[in-house]
């Protein structure tokens, strides 16, 4: 079966870091916000950890977005400019996860070096990194040191306000952690698309075959 | 013999009356030289005037009925005079107004004796007017104007004829801060401080007293000798700086305390708590009017009573900042030694901590002291309050309890619908060409 390289080196890094930190911070998250109800770790611990895997995270992002920001490969977050292409073609892959695919038929997305996100992953993937985790990471270090950011809590409308904000975020990422593996298990075997973000190679079907892409 | 038997009798009867006479001058010679020599005794110290005086004034009984039917005594202990500081200025210097021309000052009518002595602080601040002009700052002097008939004046403090040097003041018997602070001191006296015979003035200072619960004046007396507090709380306190701002010391420093919230006024513009202006009391009635069942301002009701504090002008931006404070004075003074604090996070971080279930709203008062109101403690888990409350949070104890349910939706649809996927999946596995192509499991 041909293989296309569609995961470079920084890009499994990144998202292998970005994996076990975000399982990390969301048990230690449960734990911070569930004391007395889940008690696997004590609350001092479970915020002394969320706070070193915050910032873990944090600079783990910049290996993602300066690895995209100066190589070729941002190319895969282009945007599909017309809004028709873009929407129809959201709804073709939403109607293969939710119909299609149990029929048996192909993937309607092609995968290829710059075309690795369908148009759901495309868009729903640069909401999140460049607007979720960004503010997750910033609500985050603003709760970790209160007092120095202040000035900024007041202006966003308290640490109340704040915490909501990143709480929010966290219960979508909840969500995601387990909805996220499960579509990277339904590509052309269910362990595919796990094994291609550790070698960096998608197997395609053939040349003109179709295949599922990345979750 | 009868006229001579009359003679005999009046005869004896002057007698009588001369002998009761001369008993009597006997008597008041007697007083006079007991007085006297008290006075002498009283103190060699004192100049000749002021025994002069003395030898009246150290008669015990000495009084002068006032207008109000109440007793003014004008008994001085001569002894207790001579030791006091007061001794080498002498009674003139106080008592400027009595000469010898006006004395007793019979023209003077004294009201009360509670008058009296107010109007002798006028003598204490000519000498003394630095010292009194901290006094006139203080809780105390406030309560005084406001006419507060128990609220200390100097005399109420300092013993008029026996004032005493700083250094004989008794950190153990707390006088005379425990004449009207009794329960306070008695707890006082079995904390750590109180262990270590440190005197009330040390926290609040000897004459420009605040109110306990408004200002950072207590929180940085803690620091002025626990220095590097804050840098041996960081080293185990996740925002120890918040810590800081947000709960007072003996919230953790005495455990057995109850605790509870306090929810202040703030304006965010000035960066103050909010005071009640002078003369118009608005707090009262508003609170009262948001809480029309009267069982304690709930989630929307806070809300509306921001709304009306903002409402009075556009420079003004009232918010509610929250502390966690201990419930009593008493339970203030219970600071126990380190070792003994509250250091377990879970205490306050989760969900029915005791520290939340009692939570008020608060003003700062015309007399300098908060003005407080009751809340309910859902206002501290109620989405409504990420408005209102925005200024109070701890992570845990007083989370929203709409996003605990949108939690446990995500947690539900994030199991649920992949389950759901695979089971559709498996059910139609029999109709499908191909299900997921070639599945290597």
């Amino acid at each position: 079966m041909p293989r296309i390289y569609v995961h470079p080196l920084p890009v499994r890094i990144w998202h292998w870091i970005n994996a076990l930190g975000f399982v990390a911070m969301i048990v230690t998250g449960f734990q911070i916000r569930y004391i007395g109800l889940i008690d696997l770790l004590s609350f001092r611990t479970a915020v002394v950890l969320h706070n070193w895997i915050g910032f873990v995270l944090i600079g783990n992002f910049f290996i993602w977005f300066l690895f995209y920001l100066f190589s070729d490969k941002i190319k895969v977050y282009h945007p599909e400019l017309s809004p028709l292409k873009h929407f129809r073609a959201s709804f073709r892959q939403l109607r293969y996860y939710g119909y299609g695919i149990f029929k048996g038929d192909p993937n309607p997305h092609h995968l290829s070096v710059y075309h690795k996100f369908n148009s759901m992953q495309s868009m729903a993937y640069q909401v999140m990194m460049l607007f979720l985790v960004p503010l997750q990471f910033y609500t985050g270090v603003l709760l970790w040191d209160v007092n120095r950011f202040s000035g900024m809590i007041d202006v966003l409308g308290g640490v109340r306000a704040v915490d909501t904000a990143h709480v929010l975020i966290f219960i979508f990422f909840v969500g995601f952690i387990f909805i996220h593996p499960y579509l990277a298990s339904l590509g052309h075997t269910r362990t595919a698309h796990f094994k291609a973000m550790i070698t960096g190679y998608e197997e395609v079907e053939d040349e003109s075959g179709h295949t599922s892409p990345p979750a | 013999m009868t006229v001579t038997r009359r003679r005999c009798a009046a005869t004896r009867t002057t007698f009588y009356a001369g002998l009761a006479i001369a008993a009597r001058l006997a008597l008041v010679v007697v007083v006079l030289a007991v007085t006297s020599l008290t006075a002498r005794a009283a103190g060699s110290a004192l100049s000749k005037q002021d025994q002069e005086c003395l030898g009246c004034h150290s008669t015990e009984g000495l009084e002068k009925k006032l207008a109000n039917g109440e007793t003014l005594s004008l008994s001085v202990q001569g002894p207790a005079f001579a030791k006091s500081v007061h001794s080498k200025i002498g009674c003139a210097v106080c008592h400027r107004n009595i000469t010898l021309e006006n004395h007793p000052p019979l023209k003077t009518k004294i009201a009360s004796i509670r008058e009296n002595s107010i109007e002798l602080t006028k003598v204490c601040s000519s000498c003394h007017g630095e010292i009194f002009k901290l006094y006139e700052g203080s809780i105390h002097a406030t309560l005084v104007r406001d006419g507060n008939p128990g609220a200390p004046i100097c005399t109420d403090c300092h013993s008029p004829h026996a004032v005493m040097p700083k250094a004989a003041y008794d950190a153990a018997t707390g006088a005379p801060c425990s004449k009207c602070h009794d329960p306070i001191f008695k707890a006082y006296a079995g904390s750590v401080h109180g262990k270590a015979a440190l005197g009330c003035s040390n926290c609040h200072r000897a004459h420009d007293v605040s109110a306990a619960t408004t200002g950072d004046r207590l929180k940085n007396a803690c620091l002025e000798c626990h220095q590097d507090a804050l840098a041996a709380h960081q080293t185990w306190l996740p925002n120890a700086a918040q810590h800081f701002e947000t709960v007072s010391c003996p919230a953790c420093h005495a455990p057995a305390a109850k605790r509870k919230v306090d929810l202040r006024l703030y304006d965010s513009v000035t960066k103050q708590r909010v005071a009640e202006k002078e003369g118009v009391p608005q707090f009262e009635s508003r609170v009262r009017s948001a809480d029309a069942k009267g069982a304690g301002l709930d989630a929307m009701a806070l809300h509306s009573l921001l709304r009306e504090f903002n409402r009075e002008g556009i420079d003004n931006e009232t918010t509610l900042r929250g502390r966690l404070e201990v419930s009593t004075g008493v339970e203030a003074h219970q600071l126990m030694d380190k070792s003994q604090a509250i250091r377990d996070c879970a205490k306050c971080h989760q969900q029915g901590a005791d520290a939340f279930q009692s939570v008020t709203v608060s003003i700062v008062g015309p007399d300098g002291r908060p003005v407080r109101y009751g809340a309910q403690p859902e206002v501290l888990n109620s989405m409504i309050s990420v408005d209102s409350v925005g200024g109070f949070y701890a992570v845990g104890g007083t989370r929203i309890k709409l996003l605990d349910w949108l939690l446990a939706l995500a947690v539900l649809g994030g199991i649920g619908v992949p389950l759901g996927h695979l089971t559709v999946s498996w059910l139609v596995r029999k109709y499908a060409k191909k299900i997921g192509g070639q599945e290597d499991s």
